[in-house]
């Protein structure tokens, strides 16, 4: 199989786990751990983000670029998830 | 000089500096009104002062764009200027225009008039006579310059310069429309007020300081186009969605908080890259160029523009700033230096390096010219440090404490007569500056030992060009 | 005079340094705006989760699987253009067209719902977010169907590494927009 037509399927796997994720959280399922939903439905986020750049985007030719972008997009994400975090109320 | 139709550029240049000298002499008066706000209140009102202070500016500035455009674009596209008749025309009618101004100006003549009245639109106050004058010179200039380039070698500069020319002229169309609604109104102001300095101009700042660095540094033309191709693409992506930080309280819709204040913010990104550019030029160049004058005001321009329209823009661009800070001294500070770093400077660059060429004085001594560099440009910078002090004081009384205008005025004395020396400084900069390109006769210096031995040794060595 | 520099830092990157400036300033842009719509809604997370349930999660979740595939079928279009298979390109650029048209028409069936219901830009922040981010990744979607019309007319190995490179941009902003206004709560 070709390295894009398997980086395709990841991507559709991926998708269709950050909805399922979702989905999961608005039946409020892991009451227990509340912001659990939140930081999985991230990080699939970035794993998507990055292979389109890698593989679409062919930056895979280039890893150093990849390396940069990978890490700009992680600080990306857990800046996200800092305020995702702050926006949740805990009760305790 | 290679080409004859280049002189054109010589009158334009004499006649930017004269309305340069007078841009800089009317605003230290108005430096001394705010120290004393009743001095010339009978003779010269504040508000006309100011008038012809930023008329003179914008339309010295054009000049000298106009001047680097018939001084470079024969150089680019190898040919002389399609008809220096029209090219003096043009100029003709500008100075006409520029002398109807300072009479309309000055003595409120024909108030009201639809055709002769002056408009009352800050920067945009000139009376629809002279503002169609202007269109006419504007066609003329177009004309003339887009025939000689079609003619002749197309070069990325050429064509960025000929773009941001041609933008800047359709866009000064929006002046002519003046809806009665005030939103709209502003809206349009913008229009032609931001997307010139924040758009358009910069492709020609860009374009002149290209040249400028081809010819100074000796980089290969190549990679100065690229440069210019990314400064050019990032001044574009964010200078015209970044019209929305003007759009946040003049009545336009919520959503231009976000948009100005997202795409403007990339607007540090051109500037960044062209003050990027002219060092690694500089420093990748192996040409010893001896105009040293030109060089230091080409850095000067990348630095100072970056600070003032990069940095200093950004510092009031956030629409959660901007709340605070719009139209305080903030603004004020950062208009000053914005102006002065990008496009007075480039003016004064282009000049420092063809002025010597047109009046063939090469190689001539340059110590005087680098003096006004740092006289003026020292100035500037403190004007700009007094002012933002000013404008933080002022929010806070005034924007934050809720205190009176007037009564905050009050307390900005101090920085209003320090602002009033910087701006001493600055007009004696502009005086040197005037002086050391038209006076001092060319000393005919022989070239020493060194020099001479590096002259014949080294072919990439010019004495000037 | 005869220097011969090359930006050697660039010569790595594939395709483009034009479009590649565009991408970045394009992620500036959305990443800018995503930061803003999150440190918003530290505010107002109950008004903003409210808002975010009058949005069709699945809708969206399918519209994502439209555009990655889409996103496929563009490398795919590539693949064949350096094949020097133009038959192939071109088909394969239509149906990566085709599956964005797809996607526009879940989007303005969306707004159109969402209009009906009368929920307006200044309706709630959430929502001023909501469109000025999916509004502006449609336009980038339009844009993208208007360049795979000129691949089609010009399928050269260079014209489809650049023009898919935009369409891969504005797949990539959609899988971040997308978690961020659909799923996150
Ligand atoms: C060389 C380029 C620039 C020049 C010549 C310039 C000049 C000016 C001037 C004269 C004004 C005052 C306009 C008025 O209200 O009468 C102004 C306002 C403003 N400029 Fe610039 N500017 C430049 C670049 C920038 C950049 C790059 C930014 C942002 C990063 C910026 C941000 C602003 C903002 C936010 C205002 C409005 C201030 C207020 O609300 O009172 N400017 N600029
Ligand atoms: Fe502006």
């Amino acid at each position: 199989m070709q390295t894009i037509t398997r980086a395709w399927l990841i991507l559709l796997a991926l998708s269709a786990a950050s909805t399922a994720v979702s989905f999961n959280v608005t039946l409020q399922l892991p009451a227990q751990i509340p912001l659990l939903g939140g930081i999985i439905i991230l990080l699939l986020a970035w794993a998507k983000a990055r292979i389109i750049a890698a593989r679409y985007l062919e930056l895979a030719q280039a890893p150093a670029y990849l390396r940069g972008f990978s890490l700009v997009l992680a600080l990306f994400m857990l800046t996200l998830l800092g305020l995702y975090v702050a926006a949740t109320p805990f009760s305790g | 000089m290679k080409y004859q139709t280049q002189k054109i550029a010589l009158v334009y240049f004499v006649v930017a500096m004269a309305l340069f000298a007078v841009q800089v002499s009317l605003g230290l008066l108005m430096g001394y009104v705010y120290v004393d706000g009743n001095f010339l209140v009978d003779l010269m009102p504040f508000n006309i002062l100011r008038m012809l202070h930023t008329n003179s500016l914008i339309v010295w500035l054009l000049l000298g764009f106009f001047g680097a455009a018939y001084y470079l674009i024969p150089e680019e596209s190898e040919r002389e200027i399609h008809s220096t008749k029209l090219a003096y025309l043009q100029l003709a009618i500008l100075v006409l225009g520029t002398a109807g101004v300072v009479v309309t100006y000055t003595f409120n003549l024909f108030e009201g008039n639809f055709f002769l009245g002056k408009e009352g639109r800050e920067f945009l106050e000139q009376p629809r006579w002279v503002k169609a004058g202007i269109v006419v010179a504007a066609l003329i200039f177009l004309y003339n310059i887009s025939m000689t380039v079609l003619a002749g070698k197309k070069t990325a500069i050429s064509n960025i310069l000929l773009l941001g020319l041609w933008l800047l002229a359709l866009l000064f169309l929006f002046a002519f429309v003046n809806p009665a609604n005030l939103a709209l109104d502003k809206m349009y102001w913008w229009f032609v007020i931001h997307l010139w300095v924040e758009g358009v101009w910069e492709l020609v700042l860009a374009a002149i300081l290209a040249f400028l660095m081809l010819k100074l540094t000796g980089v290969d033309r190549e990679v100065v186009e690229k440069w210019l191709y990314v400064i050019v693409a990032t001044a574009l992506f964010s200078g015209i969605l970044g019209t929305g930080h003007h759009f946040l309280w003049i009545g336009t819709p919520g959503y231009w908080q976000w948009i100005g204040s997202v795409f403007s913010t990339l607007e540090i990104v051109p500037f960044f890259a062209m003050m990027a550019f002219a060092f690694i030029m500089v420093w990748k160049g192996r040409r010893d160029h001896p105009n040293k004058a030109a060089l230091l005001w080409a850095l000067g321009c990348a630095v100072l523009a970056f600070f003032g329209a990069g940095v200093w823009g950004f510092l009031h661009t956030l629409h959660g700033v901007n709340y605070y800070t719009h139209g305080t001294q903030i603004t004020a500070a950062h208009g000053h230096l914005a102006f002065y770093g990008a496009y007075v400077c480039i003016n004064l660059a282009i000049i420092s390096y063809a002025m010597p060429v047109l009046l063939g004085r090469d190689p001539y001594n340059q110590v005087l010219n680098m003096a006004s560099f740092w006289l003026m440009s020292g100035g500037m910078v403190f004007m700009t440090f007094t002012l933002t002090f000013a404008g933080t004081v002022q929010t806070h009384l005034q924007r934050v404490m809720g205190m009176g205008f007037m009564e905050v005025q009050d307390q900005l004395w101090i920085f209003y007569a320090m602002r009033f020396g910087s701006g001493v400084a600055v007009v004696l900069g502009a005086l040197l500056f005037i002086y050391s390109i038209l006076v001092p006769r060319g000393e005919i210096v022989k070239p020493g030992p060194v020099e001479r031995d590096r002259l014949t040794r080294d072919a990439d060595h010019v004495v000037a060009e | 005079m005869t220097q011969t520099q090359t930006d050697q830092p660039f010569d790595q990157l594939p395709g483009d340094l034009m479009m590649w400036i565009l991408i970045v300033s394009e992620l500036l842009v959305f990443g800018a705006g995503l930061l803003a719509f999150m440190a918003v809604r530290v505010t107002d997370p109950a008004g903003f989760a409210l808002a975010q349930d009058q949005l069709h999660r699945s809708a969206a979740g399918i519209n994502t699987v439209v555009l990655v595939t889409s996103g496929y079928l563009a490398a795919r279009a590539v693949g064949y253009a350096n094949a020097g298979r133009i038959a192939a390109t071109r088909w394969a650029l239509l149906a990566a067209g085709g599956l964005g048209m797809v996607f526009l028409g879940i989007k303005f069936t969306e707004y159109a719902e969402k209009a009906a219901l009368g929920i307006r830009p200044e309706t709630h922040p959430f929502y001023t977010f909501y469109y000025l981010l999916t509004g502006f990744h449609a336009a980038h979607v339009i844009a993208g169907l208007v360049i795979f019309a000129l691949l089609a007319l010009r399928p050269t190995p260079r014209n489809l590494q650049v023009g898919a490179a935009f369409w891969h941009m504005v797949d990539l902003v959609w899988v971040l927009l997308f978690p961020v206004i659909y799923l996150l709560r």
